[in-house]
């Protein structure tokens, strides 16, 4: 089983979309696919047309009282199973707080899915918090979908610093191009710079597109309505470079 | 069987017209387009999969081409992977992973051999909530099914099953209500293999090499002799065809088994069939053993191979390829020089005189003595005079005996391990299946001692031979000699534990139980029990 978070400290990223699309391509592929909506918002549950809510609340859940496997759904698409988001997620921080490891608990809930799912996608809240530390203890991959611009940057350089800073280095990091516009000056200006000062940065950009947007109105993955679309097809590699990143 | 509970049975293709009017008055549904699919089902010959609780399907459809391990409680899929060509036969050519692990257990040394074809014409219903969320799929197959690869499709049953959406246990449960209530269809708790052997007029199970008969006490001895060698004779033609196309190793041994059996058969059910008879096929069958031989003994080389091969330290495993390359060619040549033999007037003949022999009616007159006497009677005389053999040789046997003896007692073993397997049904299972067992173990372990020494000393063989055929390296014969030292360790370690094995055979409580099922009062006061 290997578990992928998809974060960015600063929100409105494309985060929910790359999990999303990233985890319906992993499924596609064969792989048993969970994805864990663990942002209170509720929007990758809402793609997958699934009530953002935890039978029982989340507090039993986080306290390790019941099993996240009694609370997985299964979504319209085969090998694809989503763990629904629940309001209460908002107060997670305090929730983690009480349990007896607090920065691994997500980790500690999730190992028993290990036998059930090949790959788990964490859709995360942004900002960094316990729920952020919990994410970097337990993924072995970090997407971080980067939108081209000098701010951005800023914020990925601060996620460096806090990862360096906490000694995490168990976990891959994977930034990536989100949103890219290829009339913006600037944001070409950034694909050209940015890889020459963060090396691990993969290579396929994901370009801003209406029909990333349409997600919203079909309420399903990209891949399910339109997979050779541009933005459909820079997922598709993407995940190749998410799936040698991890063989590697 | 639990399973399957969300799985029914339908009529005709008007009543699924007449269903999908019912279902979609009543739910929210969407429609997928029909799709055509065709399974072909697999097993080992002797069903090993089936035993083993699973089955093996391959799957074509517009998706593409799998192969899909299936549990035979409810269908559901166990593991499934993208095939590229055929369907590998054996295990070994599956790549590693799960779908390897889970099949090698069963399957062992056994070829998958396609069994039943079905094509499907598959209807898809997704029964949808408020979110347009799919919460039940629903499939509706019409079946049809043939032998595989051959002859016209006959009608199967066709289905409906529903394939729960994790997490929505509820509208699972009001769907099929609603079929089983309101529309009054059956549960149907097959599983996929069974509907469509049942189609082609055929069961699961129905080959197997072991013994298994349902005799009566009373029935006459000679009638049973027949019943005993008629099955037997058909598990020998049952077992020709893949003896001939060496589709794997397992049809000749089971084949040779039937053999075996039958001449066992001959001389230990006594006085039933005319002397003349009994010489006359003990002769001809054993010409089946002979020419059978050969080819065995290389499949047992060849099956064991890799085992050998672990036993020599990992610098000197490669040394060894020479040999497996040595036994593959020879296999070949004696596998083809055999099937000739198989093929040849002589042996119809012998096959098709014995079953001429065994289905004509008894002729009183010319039948041996015992023929009329229940069998009961018969055989509790033999096994207990060859049990009584058995337990004076085994105990004359001390450490210093030379192997000869433990050979002689082998062959009395099997003696009585064949009557206990023959006669089994005339007894209480719980009293005879623990004697079948003791034996066993006696015999595996006298077995390991002769046929370790065999091995070592036909490996001495291989290596003059392949001298004789061309250039060997040294380092291969080297290999060899170092297998034959192994082999010839191994048989001294079974001869250790030989004497704990027959201890068992010779305790006190195990041999009341024979006196228990076989001795006569008279034999009792023999053995001077107390009357």
């Amino acid at each position: 089983m290997r578990i992928i978070g998809v974060y960015n400290i600063k929100g409105g990223v494309g985060k929910t979309a790359a999990a999303v699309n990233l985890a319906y391509l992993s499924a596609q592929a064969g792989f048993r696919t969970l994805v864990w909506d663990l942002d209170p918002q509720g929007a990758a549950s809402y793609y997958f047309r699934i009530k953002p809510r935890i039978k029982g609340g989340g507090r039993k859940m986080i306290k390790g009282k019941r099993d996240l496997d009694e609370l997985i759904k299964g979504s319209d698409f085969e090998n694809l199973d989503l763990l629904p988001a629940d309001f209460s997620y908002r107060n997670m921080d305090l929730m983690l707080g009480d349990t007896k490891g607090p920065v691994k608990q997500l980790l500690k809930l999730m190992r028993p899915l290990s036998m059930e799912y090949d790959r788990i996608f964490l859709d995360c809240p942004p900002s960094i918090s316990l729920v952020s530390e919990n994410i970097f203890r337990a993924a072995d991959a970090l997407m971080v979908p980067t939108i081209p611009t000098t701010l951005s940057m800023r914020t990925y350089e601060q996620l460096v610093e806090f990862l360096d800073g906490h000694r995490v280095m168990d976990v891959k990091r994977m930034p990536f191009f989100s949103m890219l516009d290829r009339r913006k000056k600037m944001h070409l200006g950034m694909l050209e710079d940015l890889p020459k000062v963060f090396p691990e940065m993969l290579k396929t950009p994901i370009p801003y597109a209406s029909d990333v947007e349409r997600m919203g109105f079909h309420r399903a993955p990209l891949g399910s309505f339109a997979p050779n679309s541009p933005a459909g097809l820079a997922y598709a590699e993407l995940w190749k470079e998410l799936e040698a990143g991890l063989a590697g | 069987m639990t399973g399957h509970t969300y799985q029914y049975q339908l009529g005709d293709s008007d009543s699924i017209e007449a269903l999908l009017t019912a279902l979609s008055s009543q739910f929210h549904l969407g429609t997928e387009p029909k799709k055509s699919v065709r399974h072909l089902l697999f097993d080992s010959f002797d069903w090993r999969l089936f035993q083993a609780g699973m089955q093996l399907d391959e799957v074509q459809d517009k998706d593409g081409h799998h192969l899909v391990l299936r549990s035979l409680a409810d269908d559901s899929p166990y593991e499934t992977i993208r095939l590229e060509g055929e369907v590998p036969r054996f295990t070994w050519n599956y790549s590693a992973g799960l779908m390897r692990e889970r099949i090698a257990g069963p399957l062992q040394m056994r070829a998958l051999l396609p069994v039943v074809e079905i094509r499907s014409q598959v209807i898809g219903l997704n029964l949808l909530d408020r979110e347009e969320k799919t919460v039940v799929r629903l499939q509706l197959e019409e079946n049809r099914a043939r032998p595989a690869g051959r002859a016209d499709y006959q009608p199967m049953t066709h289905l409906i099953r529903l394939l729960p959406v994790r997490g929505y246990d509820k509208y699972l449960k009001q769907v099929s209500r609603f079929l089983s209530d309101k529309v009054g269809l059956l549960n149907q708790s097959q599983p996929l293999i069974s509907l469509a052997l049942e189609a082609i007029g055929r069961k699961p199970m129905d080959y197997s090499s072991k013994l298994d008969f349902d005799l009566q006490p009373d029935t006459p001895a000679g009638e049973v002799a027949r019943q005993i060698h008629t099955t037997l004779l058909d598990t020998l033609e049952q077992n020709l065809p893949g003896t001939r196309a060496d589709l794997d190793s397992e049809f000749l041994h089971d084949l040779r088994v039937a053999i075996r059996r039958t001449r066992s058969a001959l001389t230990q059910i006594k006085g039933v069939f005319p002397d003349a008879i009994v010489e006359e096929f003990k002769e001809r069958f054993s010409w089946i053993g002979s020419i059978t031989g050969p080819t065995r003994d290389l499949d047992v080389y060849l099956l064991g191979f890799e085992g050998y091969r672990d036993t020599l330290p990992e610098q000197f495993q490669s040394d060894l390829d020479p040999l497996h390359a040595f036994l593959v060619s020879h296999q070949k040549i004696e596998q083809q020089a055999m099937v000739r033999k198989l093929k040849s007037p002589h042996f119809h003949k012998l096959l098709k005189d014995w079953r001429a022999f065994l289905s004509t009616q008894a002729d009183p007159g010319s039948a041996g003595d015992h023929s009329q006497k229940p069998i009961k009677k018969v055989a509790r005389k033999r096994i207990y005079k060859t049990f009584k053999l058995v337990l004076e040789e085994g105990l004359a046997i001390h450490p210093h005996s030379q192997p000869d003896e433990l050979h002689e007692l082998r062959k009395s073993c099997k003696k009585l391990r064949y009557l206990l397997e023959f006669f089994q049904s005339l007894y209480p299972k719980e009293e005879i299946k623990p004697l079948i067992k003791t034996l066993k173990s006696l015999l595996d372990n006298l077995g390991d001692y002769q046929d370790l020494e065999v091995q070592a000393y036909k490996l001495r063989e291989f290596a003059h031979q392949m001298v004789q055929e061309g250039a060997v390296p040294a380092d291969t014969l080297l290999a060899m000699g170092m297998l034959v030292d192994g082999l010839l360790k191994r048989q001294q370690e079974a001869r250790l534990v030989f004497a704990e094995r027959f201890a068992q055979f010779a305790d006190e409580q195990h041999v009341e139980r024979y006196n228990r099922l076989f001795a006569t009062k008279q034999d009792a006061k023999l053995n001077g029990a107390p009357s």
